[in-house]
């Protein structure tokens, strides 16, 4: 049965991207069907996902022989099920989405390929966490990468989307670099490019602990590059604003944990017995990734940009609770371990639901305004009421706020944060404490963040007349979203009973506050205060005066200048923070002045910029590429000789091998 | 067969109190706490009015005159601008909501054991309580997070912020920037202290804590603890929009950073925006009180029905010290408020530092000894 | 309901369990290799001796906590009082020193620290700077006072690092306190430092000197008894350093003091003090 299932979602996703291929003449039906087709994989995967969740019976089906080495074959136990079942609830969402929204991208001939890519990345991501060998895992590995890169450069007549697309692919190819290395000192140890019969590594004696701490390093930069921990973020904040809304909304809600997958996969059951240092060392990434995450977030008023820095933030926390989980076992805590991984992979899960309902929204709202500028928003509350409560659920999430989701993930990290006495080591306990203390700033910056991006996206007037005019998304890109939405309102409400209920799986007890009861609790206590409130003589609910809003005497908007409004602004709201955090922005002042006279006394005219500084890219990619640009030039200049200089190439390297062959070998 | 009708009756009726003893306690300690908390807030603000009054040689409002205040807001007709959206309307109430259900949270008077289980039968077995067992999930305490209770307050902050967006007025959006930027630097503060209690206490629930400080002494035996006291007396002037880092008397822009947010709102959403602030207030004095002067607190590890601590006169003893010390709490913030002076806006990380820092000192001193 | 029926149903994963054994039966060697001894078996000690140990450290908190004090501050009058304040406090920690330990030297020390620091040279100090009309100190070099503090937290960290393994002989019954009485001393010695080179004016310098020698004392207090020689010198030192500080103040200050009255209408004009009248 449950072989059916994955034979059917696999098919389904497969058929799913290559009907839009069929005909260009009936490319809308061709399109609903590709999707239905995406729906009905991702059903199919929910359910077969679920059921091995349920069963916990790990499944190994062979598919598929290329070379004795590759071989296409799924393996999937419970944790792979668990990120499975993610994707199935998020691709089906997105799928159900963009059954309107890609009517309303702009090109006619790039719908297609944008609907069949998406079921391919769909299928390739799935197949990258179901894969029983590591050469197959590379290989689905590398179709996502380069689905996903189409799919990021489908605007390509704009400049920006194809710096955006060349930067993506040149951090995924690096990605992938560190992982064939690491694949390949696998092999070379082992002899077997099976995930899942690895435990000669762990114990066999070939391993010296400089290989291991190798092997670590490029899982690590291999994975973590592609989840975007800092400093290997900056393909984020590029990809995501130039991708489709709901490619981002799959890149950034599913993509980059399919890479927390690959970090937890290989370091729990298949890299050797960890060693404490590692822990410390995905805690710190993970710390340094959320704070500094949200610090750049709130400065971004690209509505799309923002949402990727919070991605940022969220894979930080994410690898806090599996680098705890690392130092906690070992230091034989494994309560506070398993406690550590229930709360990253609760978060992975959280942050892929209210992270896709928020590109959602967003893209709902491009689409009807045709802006990614917060700065030119407002007062869409009015215009898309819908949509405004679905972004206001994710903002609500996001900030880690009851009794929604993100605040029982969170809650969790923090309890496990909270029995740091437990551990042995001082050095250790002081590092978690500033880990505390950086991971209450975080939660607390993005609540602000979100405050920021409802309030100057939704509420009071619109700020141009493109926010004016915007209208209702239609509704499926309501109900994909809202499917997403009810589920965090779900598990958040329903934390303590699920907890209770996977308990056995983690062997501990998760002692988290029953929110039901606080839900109910909220809601009765704002009956309530209605019903008092209400219950007076004269003052009815209903019976409220409008009126302007005061201005100090002013009245809004200024008549003399009525084109100004007096709202604030993005930029006014995070100025505060942007003010106590400036050492982190790096502010520049170029400041010009030209004067009349010798003196400098009579001022002419001036000019005068502040620009923030791209740190990572200024000190740490532009080297690396100017190096590399510098090597390669070398190289092109020998490349481009004559005949003889070919010939002697050939003489040279033909010479070389037979040294190599004969005497170093 | 008058005597076994009775004998059913009493037996049935035994049998359901004690079945539904635990949502009864319940009830009656939220109505308690929470009555008793709604009623004293107003107090401890004109107490603090008052007080800096007379600090200012001026005879200053009645200290009661908090409640007619609310009272007189509560008539008052409602006046929305036509920008705002069902947020300005509905933020009040969601914020009144949310600090009523986090009152009970703070348990002011008592403790009690206010664990139950919907699903296991419930024993309600007095000798093994949760303290004994806190790893017991199906045994989890329903009330007194301490996680959940600053996060109830962080969701009421979150809605009070948009609230003052909504209207478009610059003043609003001033207000709650400001409120947004400088809960957020306090936040890591209250952590530490967090922390620090969950290292001496072994507990993040207000319920134990509460009951170990009143019984144990154990604020005594780790005299460092009153180093604390400071760092948690600023969250406290802090939250509660207090002079260093806020001024609640002015609605000047140079200062304007809770009271700008609430600008907008009137009548009876304005009368709610002020009583949920101060009760929110009483929350955190209660905090404090309960935990570095909690004499006069029935600290019990008990059920409600069952406990000897718990009766009629124990609870009234404890209102009276409760409001006593309240009262010296809120003349002691009044004094401190008269003796400084409101600090410029992006100084006040300064003193969230200073803050950080001792709470961050005290716990190297006290916890790795 | 259902959910959880079906749920509760779940056995457990042979990887998770099997995982979770294989890491929890982790050579010990391992683990305890990378991470430091464990805390020491806590001697119980006599009532008023556990009081006292307590106070130390209490007082100790609030000894750095003035140093923090005096990186954040602005005018200099407060400034030199906290430094009496510290002073104070040392004062107070050598005598809950002697209350347990008995020695002589302590007593000795308390008081000429207290005639001297407590009294005598925040004195000088104040009217130096009464004599230089200079009210504050608003430049901040290098550091802000928030990232300030973040680095004194960070030097903490690594000064508690540093201590906490090194195995010093302590000399003391209040042996238990004495890592963190020397972290938090050289830390003490390093905030001196820090507020030295974030701070331009010249009395502010001396401040943070005289913070360092606090510390050095503090140190000394709990290393081992010092000879009352080295003790003296430590004042000589001192008093070379606030003579030093006179003739500076007036030879230098002074005189750009001057200067800039001549430049106070073009000050004025430019606005320089507008940053603090706010």
């Amino acid at each position: 049965m449950i072989r059916l299932l994955i034979y059917i979602s696999l098919i389904a996703l497969l058929t799913g991207s290559f009907i839009p291929l069929i005909s260009v003449k009936h490319a809308r039906i061709v399109r609903k069907f590709s999707l239905f087709a995406a729906v009905i994989g991702s059903i199919a995967m929910l359910a077969f996902s679920s059921a091995i969740l349920y069963t916990g019976n790990a499944l190994r089906i062979f598919l598929f022989q290329v070379h004795p080495l590759f071989q296409i074959g799924l393996f999937i136990d419970r944790l792979a099920a668990f990120f499975m079942f993610t994707i199935a609830i998020v691709g089906l969402a997105v799928a159900v989405y963009s059954l309107s929204y890609i009517e309303h991208y702009e090109y006619k001939t790039r719908k297609n390929v944008l609907t069949g890519l998406m079921s391919i990345f769909i299928l390739s991501m799935a197949l990258v966490i179901a894969s029983a060998n590591m050469a197959s895992l590379l290989f689905f590995w590398e179709i996502m990468a380069l689905s996903s890169f189409i799919l990021v450069c489908l605007d390509y007549d704009k400049k920006e989307t194809r710096k955006a697309a060349l930067f993506y692919f040149a951090m995924t190819q690096l990605s992938t670099l560190f992982l064939v290395a690491a694949f390949a000192i696998i092999y070379n140890i082992t002899g077997s490019l099976e995930i899942t019969q690895m435990q000669s590594l762990s114990s066999g004696p070939q391993i010296t602990p400089l290989l291991s701490t190798i092997l670590f390093l490029c899982i690590f930069l291999g994975f973590g590059i592609k989840a975007g921990i800092i400093p290997f973020h900056k393909w984020l904040p590029y990809a995501h604003p130039a991708a489709p809304s709901n490619i981002s909304a799959l890149m950034s809600g599913l993509m980059i944990k399919v890479a927390i997958y690959g970090l937890i996969r290989f370091i729990m059951f298949v890299l050797p017995v960890a060693s404490l240092w590692w822990g410390v060392l995905i805690l710190v990434a993970g710390t340094l990734s959320a704070i500094l995450g949200v610090i750049y977030a709130l400065k971004e008023h690209d509505i799309k940009t923002l949402l990727a820095y919070h991605s940022i933030e969220n894979i930080g926390i994410i690898l806090m609770g599996f680098g705890l989980y690392i130092i906690f076992s070992l230091n034989n805590l494994t309560q506070l371990a398993m406690l550590s991984l229930a709360s990253s992979l609760f978060h992975t899960l959280n942050h892929a639901l209210f992270k896709s309902i928020l590109f959602m929204a967003a893209g709902s709202v491009v689409n009807a305004t045709g802006t990614k500028n917060i700065e030119e928003l407002g007062g869409l509350i009015k215009k898309m009421p819908t949509t405004a409560v679905l972004f206001l659920i994710g903002a609500v999430s996001i900030s880690g706020l009851p009794p929604f989701n993100g605040f029982v993930s969170e809650l969790m990290l923090f309890q496990a944060f909270f029995n740091v006495y437990l551990l042995g080591s001082y050095s250790l306990q002081m590092l978690l404490v500033v880990c505390v203390a950086v991971l209450a700033l975080t939660s607390a910056l993005a609540a602000a963040c979100f405050v920021k991006a409802f309030g100057i996206i939704f509420l009071a007037q619109p700020r141009s007349k493109k926010a004016e005019d915007a209208k209702e998304a239609p509704s499926s890109m309501l109900l994909g979203p809202g499917i997403l939405a009810a589920l965090c309102i779900l598990l958040g409400v329903f934390s303590f009973q699920i907890f209770q209920a996977v308990s056995g799986m983690f062997g501990i007890q998760f002692s988290i506050p029953n929110l039901l009861v606080i839900g109910i609790l909220l809601i009765l206590t704002y009956m309530l205060a209605l019903f008092f409130a209400d219950s007076g003589k004269k003052s009815k609910l209903k019976n409220i005066r409008e009126s302007e809003t005061w201005g100090c005497g002013y009245k809004f908007p200024l008549k003399h200048i009525p084109t100004i409004p007096t709202e604030y602004t993005a930029s006014g709201f995070s100025e505060p923070i942007v003010n106590i955090f400036k050492k982190f922005y790096l502010p520049k002042r170029n400041l010009e002045r030209n004067y009349y006279d010798q003196a400098q006394s009579v001022f002419k005219d001036g000019f005068v910029e502040i620009s923030l500084i791209k740190f990572f890219e200024k000190y740490m990619y532009m080297p690396v590429a100017a190096g590399v640009d510098f090597v390669s030039r070398k190289i092109s200049r020998l490349q481009s000789a004559g005949l003889d200089a070919y010939v002697s190439y050939l003489f040279i390297a033909c010479l070389g091998i037979i040294i190599l062959m004969r005497f170093i070998i | 067969m008058t005597a076994i009708l009775q004998n059913f009756m009493q037996g049935s009726v035994q049998k359901f109190l004690r079945e539904s003893l635990p949502i009864l306690a319940m009830i009656g300690y939220a109505a308690l706490n929470t009555f008793f908390v709604i009623l004293i807030s107003p107090f401890f603000m004109g107490v603090i009015k008052k007080a800096k009054a007379l600090c200012q040689r001026r005879k200053g409002q009645p200290v009661l005159q908090q409640y007619y205040n609310l009272l007189k807001l509560f008539k008052k007709e409602t006046v929305v601008s036509h920008n705002s959206s069902w947020i300005m309307l509905k933020a009040p109430y969601i914020n009144i909501a949310v600090i009523i259900v986090a009152s009970l949270f703070v348990p002011v008077l008592f403790s009690y054991n206010n664990t139950f289980s919907f699903y296991a039968d419930h024993t309600t077995d007095n000798n093994t309580s949760n303290y004994t067992n806190p790893n017991n999930a199906s045994n989890s305490p329903i009330f007194g997070n301490i996680l959940l209770f600053l996060y109830l307050l962080a969701l009421g902050k979150f809605f009070m912020a948009l609230s003052g967006l909504d209207a478009g007025s610059a003043f609003g959006g001033m207000g709650s920037s400001r409120e947004m930027s400088l809960s957020a630097i306090l936040e890591p503060i209250t952590f530490l202290i967090l922390l620090a209690f969950a290292f001496v206490f072994k507990t993040t629930n207000f319920f134990e804590i509460f009951t170990l400080t009143s019984t144990t002494g154990i604020v005594l035996a780790n005299p460092a603890l009153i180093l604390l006291a400071a760092s948690l007396f600023v969250v406290l002037i802090a939250e509660t929009a207090r002079v260093p880092v806020d001024n609640p008397e002015t609605h000047l822009e140079l200062t304007m950073i809770h009271e700008a947010m609430i600008l907008e709102q009137s009548g009876k959403n304005l009368a709610l925006m002020e009583a949920s602030h101060a009760i929110k207030q009483t929350l955190f004095m209660a905090v404090f009180i309960n935990i570095f002067v909690p004499f006069g607190y029935i600290g019990n590890t008990g059920n409600i029905g069952n406990s000897a601590a718990i009766t009629f006169v124990s609870i009234m003893i404890a209102m009276l010290w409760f409001s006593l010390k309240g009262t010296i709490l809120a003349v002691a913030i009044a004094l401190f408020e008269s003796s400084t002076a409101k600090l410029r806006l992006f100084k006040v990380p300064e003193l969230f530092m200073i803050s950080f820092f001792l709470a961050f000192l005290t716990i190297i001193i006290e916890v790795f000894r | 309901m259902m959910l959880t029926a079906i749920l509760s149903g779940l056995s457990e994963t042979p990887e998770f369990s099997s995982f979770s054994s294989s890491i929890s039966s982790l050579p010990s060697a391992l683990s305890s290799s990378l991470s430091y001894p464990l805390e020491q078996v806590e001697k119980v000690l006599p009532a008023d001796i556990q009081i006292s140990v307590d106070i130390i450290k209490i007082f100790l908190v609030l000894i750095i906590l003035t140093a923090a004090f005096i990186t954040v501050r602005r005018d200099l009058i407060s400034m030199i009082n906290i430094y009496s304040i510290q002073s104070f406090l040392i004062v107070i920690v050598s005598l809950a020193i002697y209350y347990s330990e008995k020695h002589p030297t302590l007593i000795y020390i308390a008081l000429i620290t207290l005639v001297s620091k407590v009294i005598a040279v925040p004195f000088i100090i104040k009217r130096v700077s009464k004599d230089l009309k200079i009210k504050r100190d608003v430049e901040f070099h290098y550091l802000t006072p928030t990232s300030t503090i973040f680095v004194s937290i960070l030097i903490l960290f690594f000064m508690y690092g540093a201590f906490s393994d090194l195995g010093l002989e302590p000399v003391h019954p209040l042996s238990r306190i004495f890592t963190l009485a020397a972290t938090l001393s050289i830390s003490l010695v390093f905030m001196g430092m820090i507020i030295i080179f974030t701070r331009k004016q010249t009395i502010t310098d001396v401040i943070g000197y005289l913070t360092m020698e606090n510390g050095v004392v503090l140190f000394s207090l709990f290393v081992a008894e010092l000879p009352m020689v080295i003790e003296v010198m430590i004042l000589l030192d001192l008093v070379m350093l606030i003579l030093l500080l006179v003739l500076l103040g007036f030879g230098i200050d002074s005189s750009i003091e001057e200067f800039h009255a001549k430049l106070d209408p073009f000050r004025k004009l430019l606005g320089k003090e507008g940053e603090e009248q706010e």
